[in-house]
């Protein structure tokens, strides 16, 4: 009797030992598949973005720029080029990232009023966007080896079939502690994430408030982010996006961060 | 004046004229205010800026072609009330082809690594508005330039052309004080500083290039430049005395730039060719000299950055120089000259504060020039700034020690449209 206790009790452990492993692979897949589905869209991308910024009195701060993404393969390296608009103390500006997927990033900016190119130490992708509540790596992703991924049970969001992933860093991150993605799974596409830090609170929440089909590709249209301890949010609307225009590699060199490339940033 | 509004004028009309391509109108309006802590300054006025200032820009943007203007008209109370109309930039900028690159016109020029320091980029700074507050696009003067550049496999070959010859603008005595070594002591209004450029000639333009390659994850570069010393480091001697004047120069040089230790690392080194005293022999003249510069600049938390320089300037022939300098009577540099940097940048309350401070140091000169800012974006159109210029030195020849009674705070308001 005590014998077949333990082995039903070993076999019990097993199978929750792989149905453990089983879910954190489901679960990196997911993660995977959502990255892919939300940031490597196509093979590149042009987007007209406007940054709406809300204080927690209510005030509004804009933000115009033009948006080109190159991929150099799905899921690796990518190339981003953002030219701003407005508001008109940064009007002309440029900005330039070359994301290292599994490495350091570089960035560059350009200011015209004194011709300047500019490396920026690029080594904390945790700071602010623009005075956003996005901070870099939102905007370009964070890769899904970076953390641990567990699969919670399942649910619905806005009428949609998600999974839910609670994902830790592996390395600790001051960006989050825990985050919980709520991933649509015919699409992939992250519904709602939110960012807890090391006490268990909920910091920041992120809403794809607006998805349409441009080319065949989900595309989160309109975008938001709250910051629930500053009060203030962003929402994020893009307009006009246009994928495999077929940008060059050259677009994203000193010469077009000076001159943008007029067919697409006009 | 008059080459200045006609030159506006002609830009208004062009971009008017495009018609049918859209224009892209904007600009700010300024008032920048500021006055000197040293009752001793021996300037004609309080005030080191009490200014108002329009910019207005103009852009017409097409595939190929690209034509931009930069307008200021100000109204100087400080200096015995002005209007002043300055095109600050006026060009076009097309593309040639798949590799070639042209820009021709007025316009502001800047290349090299340093941060606020300077080797390779021997393009006109404006001294004068850098130490009364005015924002960061006024260090640079604008020049009359064409500019090509070409992009190929093997790296890119920039080429700058300065018909005219396009002098440092300095502290004059009107509302910031400097040394002047004919009189041999700090001087205020009332002294002629006006230095005549070089003859417009053909063989006194300054010509600028640039040679630039990624190697790895750097960015090197060689230039070499041909022209005048910016700043009036000469003299010769007339019936009336001596005369300042704009000495020639070559300069030859290289730079590093890319990502290191989490940080960006910088390293920029430079031959000045001193052309009408290669062997030092004239006191007037200065000497030829070697620079380097290394810089290293890190974000050391969120919104905070920090970076640090270290230049060395070795005088050649220093011997010489030396005994030229008794022979005059005159401030007697180090042989090697240092200077240290430094900047610290913090940002608060979502990007909308700024805080900096930037100071420079000479262990040599004994000399430093402190800058402090904080910047508040009130809104998308509305920024408030305040700031201090701050100087001191040993002796009041040297670089910074000159500059010593200039110390001063200023207040500045802008409107973004």
């Amino acid at each position: 009797m005590k014998r077949l206790i333990t082995t039903a009790v070993l076999a019990l452990m097993a199978l929750a030992v792989t149905h453990a492993i089983a879910s954190a692979q489901d679960a990196t897949e997911v993660m995977k598949k959502s990255h892919m589905a939300y940031y490597y869209a196509a093979n590149d991308a042009v987007y007209e973005v406007t940054m709406h910024l809300f204080d927690k009195k209510g005030g509004e701060r804009t933000r115009e720029f033009t948006m080109l993404r190159l991929d150099k393969e799905d899921g690796g390296d990518q190339k981003y080029y953002t030219y701003f608009r407005q508001p008109s103390d940064v009007a002309r500006l440029s900005f330039m990232v070359h994301k290292n997927a599994t490495g350091n990033d570089q960035r560059w900016i350009y200011v015209p009023s004194v011709d300047l190119v500019k490396p920026i130490s690029a080594d904390d992708k945790n700071s602010s966007f623009v005075g956003s509540d996005f901070t870099y790596e939102d905007v370009s992703g964070r890769r899904w080896t970076e953390d641990n991924h567990k699969l919670l049970p399942e649910s619905q969001l806005d009428g949609k079939a998600v999974f839910v992933v609670e994902s830790t860093p592996l390395k600790p991150y001051k960006g989050f502690a825990k985050r919980i993605s709520y991933i649509d799974q015919t699409t992939h596409i992250p519904l709602k994430s939110e960012y807890f830090d090391d006490k268990g609170e909920v910091v920041r929440v992120e809403k794809a408030v607006k998805i349409e089909d441009i080319g065949g590709f989900p595309t989160v249209t309109s975008r938001s982010m709250e910051s629930l301890k500053k009060g203030s949010r962003t929402v994020v609307d893009f307009t006009g996006t246009k994928y495999n225009v077929g940008l060059k590699d050259d677009f994203f060199t000193e010469r077009y961060l000076k001159t943008p490339p007029r067919e697409y940033v006009k | 004046m008059k080459a200045q509004m006609f030159l506006a004028a002609l830009v208004v009309i062009i971009l008017a004229g495009a018609g049918r391509a859209e224009v892209n109108i904007d600009g700010f309006l300024q008032g920048l205010y500021g006055g000197r802590l040293d009752n001793t300054n021996p300037t004609a006025t309080e005030f080191t800026a009490s200014e108002s200032r329009l910019q207005l820009r103009l852009e017409q943007v097409g595939e190929k072609n690209e034509v931009f203007g930069r307008l200021d008209f100000t109204y100087d109370a400080a200096d015995s009330a002005r209007f002043d109309v300055e095109l600050r930039e006026a060009y076009l900028k097309t593309r040639l082809g798949d590799n070639f690159d042209l820009k021709i016109g007025r316009q502001v020029l800047t290349w090299g690594t340093g941060d606020l320091i300077f080797i390779n980029d021997v393009f006109a700074k404006d001294y004068q508005s850098f130490f009364v507050g005015r924002d960061d696009q006024y260090l640079k003067a604008p020049q009359n330039a064409l500019r090509a550049e070409y992009y190929g496999s093997v790296g890119s070959l920039a080429l700058i052309w300065t018909p005219r010859f396009e002098p440092n603008r300095l502290p004059d005595g009107r509302t910031l004080s400097y040394f002047n070594p004919f009189v041999g002591q700090i001087v205020g209004q009332g002294y002629d500083a006006s230095v005549p450029l070089p003859p417009a000639q053909f063989k006194n333009g300054e010509i600028a290039a640039r040679f630039s390659r990624q190697v790895g994850g750097f960015n090197t570069a060689l230039y070499a430049y041909h022209g005048f010393y910016k700043n009036p480091m000469g003299a010769m001697m007339t019936a009336g005395g001596p005369m300042p004047i704009f000495p020639r120069l070559n300069v030859y040089g290289a730079s590093l730039r890319g990502q290191v230790l989490g940080g960006i690392v910088w390293l920029e080194g430079g031959y000045f060719d001193s052309r009408q005293d290669q062997c030092g022999a004239n006191p007037l003249l200065p000497n030829a000299s070697a620079t380097a510069m290394l810089g290293f600049e890190r974000q050391v938390a969120t919104n905070l950055t920090v970076n640090g320089q270290w230049q060395a300037e070795a005088m050649m022939e220093y011997d010489r120089y030396k005994t030229g300098q008794a022979s005059l009577g005159g401030y007697v540099r180090d042989e090697i000259s240092h200077l240290l940097t430094t900047r610290i940048t913090q940002l608060l309350h979502s990007e909308l504060v700024t805080l900096s401070a930037f100071v420079f140091y000479s262990p040599s000169d004994e000399d430093l020039y402190a800058r402090l800012y904080a910047g508040y974006k009130y809104t998308d159109e509305v920024a408030f700034a305040v700031g201090a210029n701050i100087f001191d030195g040993q002796n009041q020849a040297a670089n910074f020690g000159q500059f010593q009674k200039n110390d001063n705070v200023y207040i500045k308001v802008t409107f973004n449209y």
